[in-house]
């Protein structure tokens, strides 16, 4: 009965939480002079124009910034996970001078805001030749410069006991050691989670893209979205809607997959 | 002052990059052709996109060993991105000029020189035109369309009333005449219809007000070229109408500049720029518009009239070997035929005569009305007209902020156009 | 065992805790610890230090992006005294940040808590949860927004049942900033899912050991679950709130980069952005940042010199 209570509260939560969504996909079937202009939920007429008019919208079809989204989003959480969770071992364990300095530095990174920087580290790429390559958006990735994640990890791995690793210290287990076979299989929850915010972000990351990428073929897809929805006209809302959609799917797959192994964590792994 | 020459601080922040020059080898592939490449930026919605990128395949068809490389966004984005690569030098080869940054590229010396370059053919332009395209004296940009002043009605919702414009003469099309005919029709309008738009903001409009005031909105020094007064005048003829319920609230129509797709079916007219009807008359195929030039004051300063002019450029550094292609390319953009016929008319009417001949061959219904809007304007007597300064990028955004004042009824019609004043005022100021 | 206490986890698992230093060598340590940290290093120097001193450099400058730096001194820091815009985007920055995090993470938290364990269909609760997230940023919330809050929108359509008549919520000065507010809390899946892994990471034993003391569910949550959850909780207000600070992207798109009406929602950053992108004040926007920079500090350090109090972590005590 209770049970029965609360499914129904959750229900009509989501319920609420997700309307606009649903709007937007029944807005999506609809016919593009009815996308504003027809408030309710049930169209008067369906047709999957505004996906077609959406996929070929661009000089390239859709798919190819589809595939160049997934690009930059895979290699940026190898890049991530690799990078930050090395960073954050160290910053979190071992015992070394300058480590608050880092620290603290990681952070001040995170409080910049980002216009300021887009300037110099133009510059910077623009002198590396990088300009029109992935190079300015994966790079920095490898190098743990996403100090969310550091911070992230760093937190997560202070949540685990001490005496596990120090046990291993005991006997005789060098560092590489611990983080490899004790802290990480300890920290997959943070790890799934850095993966799913860094997909999502980089899936989203509109700003970097646009400045760095300039060719339509190298577009990811918030910058083909962005160029379907022209400050001039505002034409072409129902296939913005239909490519906003599809443009979810893959983040969509990948949160799905992924949260699964949110479940895992120490509690399975076991802390014998 | 110790001004830090361009080069050393951008050797400053390159430091790093050269101590990671060896991923310059990584860096190197892409891009890889044996010819010319041209970067080309412009922006526009898709479907402009489309038209272009088929124009532009047309163009290396036409010229075997020239690769033309679009750099394409959207308008807000296309300012964003062209000038972190101005801060970085790293400018596309040929561009297109938003308007508030004509002076503001010139300053920073962008624009090559165009009258020596020998695949540009200037000759369709007559001398008087190409001299009053100048920049400080020199031919540095090209327009690739005109646009006006205009204002755009439903016939279709004049029809249905049953009702007429006021003659299209200097008796009946004044800003008085028009101002009693919208809110007479507004009066007897059906329930949710609105004579016209608040859309003070629109800045063609404003800036035929100014002229025919005898005022201009930037003089040839860099100031601005109206005062408190004649500003107030504009916001008042738009508030007599507000308050006598002919026009949307913002409310109505979601903010001080709206979008045609939200207010299109919702009002009689609009007022905006001439080439606007090819993209939002389509909106709404249900409706016939119908175009005219604004109103005319009674005594209206004598060469009034204007056209803005579009304009594009050619990067100052352009690589020498590339100048040859760019000019080409600006030379298709400006005088070929063919490329008109792919692209058409959204961006607005040639410049060009020769070109504009060719324009009704491919103008629809809609497009027709503006080229005969613009070839009307342009047909008469014009004192020259200056382009927006450094400094002037945000007038706009400050105009906003003074509409929805007036419109939200937050400030008196005086107040917000003197902070409108002293807002832009400022803004110039510290850019020179 | 007494009330009120909390139950200490480390507490629970005897081994004797080697003391801090005892720890193998100092000095293989930190050599260790340079080898993990290579590539954070390289980034730090490469990639964040030098933008980050280019741009308190900048700060001192006149620089409109077009010419070189001009060296002016503190002027930049003085004009922000006398800029109105600039003390009205710190109200609205203030207020956003003061209203929209505790609301968002209050939120995700009580989420994160009931859809832990115990219910059937948690996994498709969770990503219709998360759903409004995923969308973010996209440019088509703009379109969105305008549909729930707009003059036609859904929210004075249903007040329309109740006889109310509403004006656009987004166009209206007083009620556009609570329709951000109301979009930051509707994606309030990033913290929730950080929430979630939080309570993942919680030793399943620590929850045994708590039942063998007899501790109800309601008391598991307060002395293992609470404690536990600290160094998330402390992770998430730290962010949520240098995120704040910062929040730019959803202005930008609701008000098309203007922040209004009449700078209504003229976020900080915003305002920063328009000053380096549309005014070309580069010089002005980075020294704006670097206040930015060190309002966050203060308020992030606070944070820190609070979390001694009641943040909790399982490798000290």
């Amino acid at each position: 009965m209770r049970a029965g209570v609360r499914h129904a509260v959750m229900c009509a939560l989501v319920l609420l939480m997700i309307y606009p969504l649903i709007w937007m996909v029944v807005s999506s079937f609809k016919p593009g002079n009815l996308v504003l202009s027809e408030p309710g939920l049930v169209p008067s007429e369906v047709t999957f124009q505004n996906y077609r008019d959406g996929w070929d919208a661009l000089d390239e079809p859709f798919s190819l910034f589809f595939a160049n989204s997934l690009f930059v989003s895979v290699g940026s959480i190898v890049g991530n996970l690799v990078s930050c969770s090395l960073a954050a071992y160290a910053l979190a364990r071992l015992e070394f001078r300058g480590r608050r300095l880092y620290f603290a530095i990681t952070l001040v990174s995170v409080m910049l805001p980002l216009h300021v920087l887009v300037v110099p580290q133009y510059i910077f790429f623009s002198q590396l030749g990088m300009v029109n390559t992935y190079f300015p958006l994966l790079l920095p990735k490898f190098l743990a410069t996403d100090a969310f994640f550091t911070f992230l990890m760093v937190q997560f791995i202070r949540t685990i006991p001490r005496e596990l690793d120090a046990a291993a210290w005991v006997d005789g287990a060098g560092s590489f050691r611990i983080f490899w076979s004790i802290i990480l299989p300890l920290m997959t929850p943070a790890l799934v989670t850095s993966a799913i915010f860094t997909f999502i972000w980089t899936w989203n990351d509109f700003f970097t893209p646009l400045i760095y990428l300039t060719s339509t073929e190298m577009f990811t897809v918030p910058v083909a979205l962005n160029s379907m929805m022209s400050s001039e006209t505002s034409s072409g809302v129902g296939a913005l809607f239909a490519m906003s959609l599809l443009s979810l799917l893959p983040v969509l797959v990948f949160f799905v997959t992924a949260q699964k192994y949110l479940i895992r964590g120490i509690s399975t792994t076991g802390l014998k | 002052m110790n001004p830090v020459n361009r080069r050393r601080f951008l050797q400053l922040v390159g430091v790093g990059a050269l101590g990671a020059a060896g991923t310059t080898a990584l860096a190197a592939c892409g891009g890889a052709s044996d010819g010319t490449e041209i970067r080309y930026a412009w922006w526009g919605d898709t479907i402009r996109q489309q038209k272009y990128g088929a124009a532009l395949d047309a163009f290396i068809e036409q010229n075997p060993g020239v690769e033309v490389r679009p750099e394409f966004a959207d308008y807000d984005a296309f300012q964003e991105r062209i000038t972190v690569q101005t801060a970085g030098r790293d400018v596309p080869d040929v561009f297109w000029i938003p308007s508030p940054q004509v002076l503001s590229y010139q300053d920073a010396g962008l624009y090559r020189r165009l009258d020596d370059i020998p695949s540009l053919d200037l000759s369709a332009f007559s001398a008087q035109q190409l001299d009053s395209y100048k920049i400080d004296g020199e031919l540095n940009t090209l327009p690739r369309s005109v646009l006006t002043a205009a204002v755009r009605y439903n016939q279709t919702f004049l029809d249905e009333a049953g009702a007429q414009l006021p003659a299209d003469d200097p008796q009946g099309w004044t800003w008085d005449g028009l101002s009693e005919f919208l809110i007479d029709y507004a009066r007897n309008a059906p329930a949710g219809r609105k004579a016209i738009h608040y859309n003070a903001q629109a800045d063609l409009c404003f800036e035929a007000w100014l002229r025919q005031h005898g005022r201009d909105l930037w003089t040839a020094d860099g100031r601005m070229g109206f005062d408190a007064a004649t500003l107030a005048e504009w916001f008042e003829w738009w508030e007599v109408l507000r308050r006598a319920g002919a026009t949307t609230s913002l409310s109505e129509q979601e903010g001080a500049s709206p979008e045609w797709e939200v207010v299109g079916d919702k009002v009689l007219m609009t007022f905006g720029n001439s080439n606007h009807i090819a993209d939002e008359a389509p909106m709404f195929p249900d409706y016939e518009f119908g175009l005219r030039a604004v109103p005319v004051l009674p005594d209206a300063a004598p060469g009034h009239r204007f056209g803005y002019l579009s304009r594009i450029a050619v990067y100052q550094g352009i690589d020498d070997d590339k100048l040859d292609a760019a000019g080409r390319l600006v030379h298709f953009n400006l005088n070929d035929p063919a490329f008109l016929r792919i692209v058409g008319l959204s961006v607005g009417a040639p410049a060009n005569p020769r070109m504009l001949k060719e324009a009704y061959e491919v103008a629809n219904e809609d497009e027709k009305k503006m080229l005969a809007v613009v070839e009307q304007e342009m047909a008469q007597e014009q004192k020259p007209r200056y382009e927006a300064p450094p400094g002037s990028g945000t007038w706009r955004t400050i105009m906003a902020r003074g509409v929805e004042e007036v419109a939200l009824e937050r400030a008196g019609v005086a107040d917000a156009a003197a902070r409108v004043i002293a807002d832009i005022d400022h803004e110039l100021g510290r850019a020179s | 065992m007494t009330q009120g206490t909390l139950v200490r986890p480390a507490a629970e698992t005897p081994p004797p805790r080697p003391a801090r230093r005892r720890t193998p060598s100092f000095r293989r340590q930190g050599r260790a610890a340079h080898v993990f940290l290579l590539p954070f290093l390289l980034g730090l120097v490469l990639i964040t230090a030098v933008p980050l001193l280019a741009s308190l450099y900048l700060s001192f400058t006149d620089y409109d992006l077009l010419h070189d730096p001009e060296l002016i001194g503190p002027e930049n820091f003085r004009r922000m005294v006398s800029d109105e815009r600039f003390w009205a985007s710190v109200g609205v920055t203030l207020r956003y940040v003061l209203v929209s995090v505790p609301l968002q993470l209050a939120f995700a938290l009580l989420l994160a808590v009931v859809l832990d364990k115990g219910m059937r269909g948690l996994a498709l609760y969770r990503s219709a949860f998360y759903l409004p997230s995923l969308l973010g940023s996209s440019v088509a919330v703009a379109i969105l927004w305008r549909q729930l809050f707009g003059h036609e929108g859904l929210v004075n359509g249903v007040l329309a049942w109740f006889g109310v008549v509403g004006e656009s919520w987004l166009q209206n000065p007083d009620t556009a900033l609570s329709t951000l507010v109301v979009l930051n809390v509707w994606t309030f899946g990033s913290p929730m899912i950080i929430f979630l892994a939080g309570l993942r990471q919680i030793p399943e034993e620590l929850y045994e050991a708590a039942r063998v003391d007899g501790a109800g569910r309601v008391r598991q949550f307060w002395s293992v679950t609470v404690p536990l959850l600290t160094p998330i909780v402390f992770f998430n207000l730290v962010l949520q709130t240098i995120g704040a600070f910062q929040a730019f992207t959803q202005a930008h798109i609701i008000s098309g980069g203007q922040g209004g009406p009449l700078d209504s929602t003229l976020f900080y950053t915003l305002y920063l952005y328009q000053q380096g992108f549309q005014s070309f004040n580069m010089g002005y926007a980075s020294a704006m940042a670097w206040v930015l920079l060190l309002v966050i500090g203060v308020v992030t350090a606070g944070h820190f010199l609070l979390s001694r109090y009641w943040v909790f972590y399982g490798d000290e005590r």
